[in-house]
């Protein structure tokens, strides 16, 4: 996948295109502003014009002596600076005409149609013009006079004002967007400041320093979920952490324990010489001794695999009620010896793994009978809750195990009673919390002055 | 019955060697993945013990070798990484069985007297004797000296396995996992409870004793004359 384009850049980018956007309508509006101003500023001029010329034509004018009113359409022309007029009558002979500029082509091309608009702009070829050409006829009754008109005022002022406003206007356009997206790239980069400081205390975390956190306070409120959940995440890691380096140093210490006596007992035996039976004495007590560590090797293994998910819990249907009575067979002679009594009631079945269930069934039975005082029942109750899961209560009669070990009993290598070594290396019951938690079940024991449950459930 | 070790810790070798040849077998030791190669492909054995991690050719290519050669040997492979991805690959590559270390040299020996027996003719008799102990399986039926012995359905398994296997010692474990199915270690002396038992039933009102326990490795059922 392509990495995304980065963040900063995007939005400087979104910042650039709405101010060009917003900046360039906006010059247009103005400009286009002005000059439809400039437009109706002359045509009205070009109207007031053409009525006074209209009034004086038909008003004052006789028909035979139009140079005697060149004066008079002079003056008309005299309030307006730069107005030039041209006025033929209809047989085409001109009426009146400025001196400047030669209006006379532009009445041609009047053509007196109602459709063309009468107002338009013009150039002699050295200045510009907007023009009024209009043919105006007389409103008395039955009189056929009727004169042509053409009214022009310059406006090149107008348009060398249009080109500066213009020049003047798109520079500011440029320099409001450039300034804009700048100001927009800033910003970004500032916004991203908690991010990076987020990351520069991110960067200071390491295996040692674990206990580092997250200020939430101190980020901005769009980061602060980011900050819980990291903080979250790390408090999960440290745990994981501290229980793995708790974990190494127990394998350590526990195992140094058996190499020790083991080393101890060896040397002790090659001091001197000794008869054939106490060698072989020697050597039946070391192997006990290597019995004991070999399996808490496995033990550990089956742990250390089952953190790690590679204990793969298959989804077999499993019958609890079958398996509870093949290990009462198995437990049976071993049970009636200590005189304990095993007894199952309900039914139940889940689906799993059927030999890790049975291992971890295995385990809590085992450790039952063995904390049974004599004449003791076990009991176990099997329940298919309505939910759809499973709940399994293994219970013995027995001393009531202490609050401060009852949190701890599903710790590796603890035991109630460190100098008792029966029950092996303390991994029992840490392997049925694994299984449990394998099958996404939850497990937990209560104890009270006359038995200790241990209580599981499946979903 | 002669057999090919091919193991490079050169400590596990020797026991291994000492071992098997003080239980009746000629053995063979290869310290290396191509000398074991080169003898599990040249000579003739009937039981191949063949470490999976070796320096050169690693017990996988051998036994890869072998099937692909189609010798038919059976194999039975150590291991020191227990996983279940390891099991599977050596089952499908054709290995008979496989132990993980560490593991009780009398397992060890139990496994490779079953695999050894497996190609042999299957055991179909009805009775089966050690001394004066009959054991009748068509009838699920127990006498010892004539007299007739009730026991429970595990015990007459658990019997019947020891019967089937005198002279072989055999671990706790192992007759946790035939008679009971329990296929991992019990911190408990469950296998001990059941054996006094058994003993109290068919053993000690009679002679000559013929559940032997041996300390550290397991029980052994054997006949006097078998020694």
């Amino acid at each position: 996948m392509r990495r995304p384009v980065s963040l900063t850049l995007r939005l400087s980018l979104l910042f650039g295109i709405a101010a060009v956007v917003v900046f360039s309508t906006f010059g247009w509006f103005i400009e286009d502003s002005i000059k439809h101003h400039f437009t109706v500023q002359d045509i009205s001029e070009l109207e007031i014009i053409a009525q006074a010329v209209d009034t004086t034509l038909f008003s004052e004018l006789s028909e035979d002596d139009y140079a005697s009113h060149k004066q008079r359409f002079d003056d008309i022309l005299l309030g307006h600076h730069g107005a030039s007029l041209h006025v033929t009558d209809a047989n085409g002979r001109i009426v009146f005409t400025s001196a400047d500029p030669d209006l006379s082509e532009l009445t041609l091309l009047s053509g007196g149609g109602e459709d063309d608009d009468p107002v338009r702009n013009w150039s002699d070829g050295e200045h510009s013009f907007r023009v009024l050409t209009k043919q105006l006829n007389s409103n008395k009754p039955l009189s056929e006079q009727s004169y042509t008109i053409a009214v022009a005022v310059p406006i090149d002022y107008h348009l060398r004002f249009l080109d500066g406003f213009r020049y003047t206007l798109w520079l500011m356009v440029i320099s409001g967007i450039a300034i804009t997206s700048l100001t927009g790239w800033v910003a970004v980069r500032q916004g991203h400041a908690p991010l990076h400081n987020i990351v520069a205390q991110i960067s200071r975390i390491s295996a040692n320093e674990l206990n580092i956190r997250l200020s939430p306070d101190t980020v901005p409120s769009e980061l602060s979920d980011l900050a819980v959940s990291f903080n979250e995440m790390l408090d999960r890691i440290e745990e994981a952490f501290l229980r793995l380096t708790d974990f190494s140093a127990d394998i350590a210490h526990e195992l140094r324990t058996p190499v020790t006596s083991l080393m101890t007992q060896t040397q002790v035996a090659l001091s001197q010489s000794r008869n054939i039976d106490e060698y072989k004495e020697i050597l039946y007590s070391n192997i006990e001794e290597y019995e004991r560590m070999a399996q808490m090797i496995s033990d550990m293994l089956f742990l250390a695999q089952a953190d790690n998910g590679l204990c793969k819990s298959d989804n077999a249907e499993v019958n609890l009620t079958t398996e509870v009575h093949s290990l009462f067979d198995y437990y049976e002679a071993w049970a009636e010896e200590r005189n304990v009594k095993l007894s199952v009631e309900g039914d139940a079945g889940t689906t799993g793994d059927r030999l890790m269930l049975r291992r971890a069934l295995n385990n809590l039975l085992a450790n039952a009978i063995r904390y049974t005082p004599t004449g003791g029942t076990v009991s176990i109750h099997l329940e298919q809750l309505s939910s759809g899961g499973v709940s399994i209560d293994v219970e013995n009669p027995g001393l009531k195990i202490a609050p401060e070990h009852l949190g701890r009993l599903f710790d590796r290598f603890y035991r109630v009673d460190p100098s008792r070594q029966e029950g092996g290396a303390g991994l029992g019951l840490a392997i049925v919390e694994s299984i449990v938690k394998a099958h996404h079940g939850n497990i937990e024991v209560t104890s009270s002055e006359s038995f200790t449950r241990f209580h599981i459930t499946f979903p | 019955m002669k057999l090919l070790i091919v193991e490079d810790e050169s400590k596990i070798g020797d026991y291994l060697q000492q071992g098997l040849s003080e239980a009746g077998f000629v053995v063979d030791l290869a310290r290396n993945g191509l000398d074991g190669h080169h003898l599990a492909m040249t000579e003739t054995y009937d039981l191949l013990i063949l470490d999976v991690m070796l320096p050169d050719i690693d017990g996988w290519k051998i036994l890869k070798s072998l099937r692909e050669a189609e010798r038919k040997v059976p194999v039975l492979f150590l291991t020191a990484r227990d996983s279940v991805d390891d099991r599977v690959k050596g089952l499908e590559l054709g290995a008979d069985d496989y132990l993980v270390k560490p593991f009780a040299f009398s397992e060890l020996l139990a496994r490779v007297r079953t695999l050894l027996r497996r190609g042999a003719v299957p055991a179909n008799e009805s009775i089966l004797k050690a001394d004066n102990l009959e054991l009748d399986l068509m009838r699920r039926r127990v006498t010892r000296a004539g007299n007739r012995i009730h026991l429970s359905a595990k015990e007459f398994t658990l019997l019947e396995l020891l019967i089937r296997h005198r002279g072989e010692v055999l671990p706790r474990s192992l007759i946790a996992s035939q008679v009971w199915d329990m296929n991992f270690d019990s911190d408990t002396n469950v296998i001990d409870v059941a054996i006094r038992r058994l003993r109290a039933k068919i053993d000690e009102d009679y002679e000559p004793r013929l559940i032997h326990t041996l300390r550290g490795m397991g029980y052994m059922l054997d006949t006097p004359d078998n020694a």
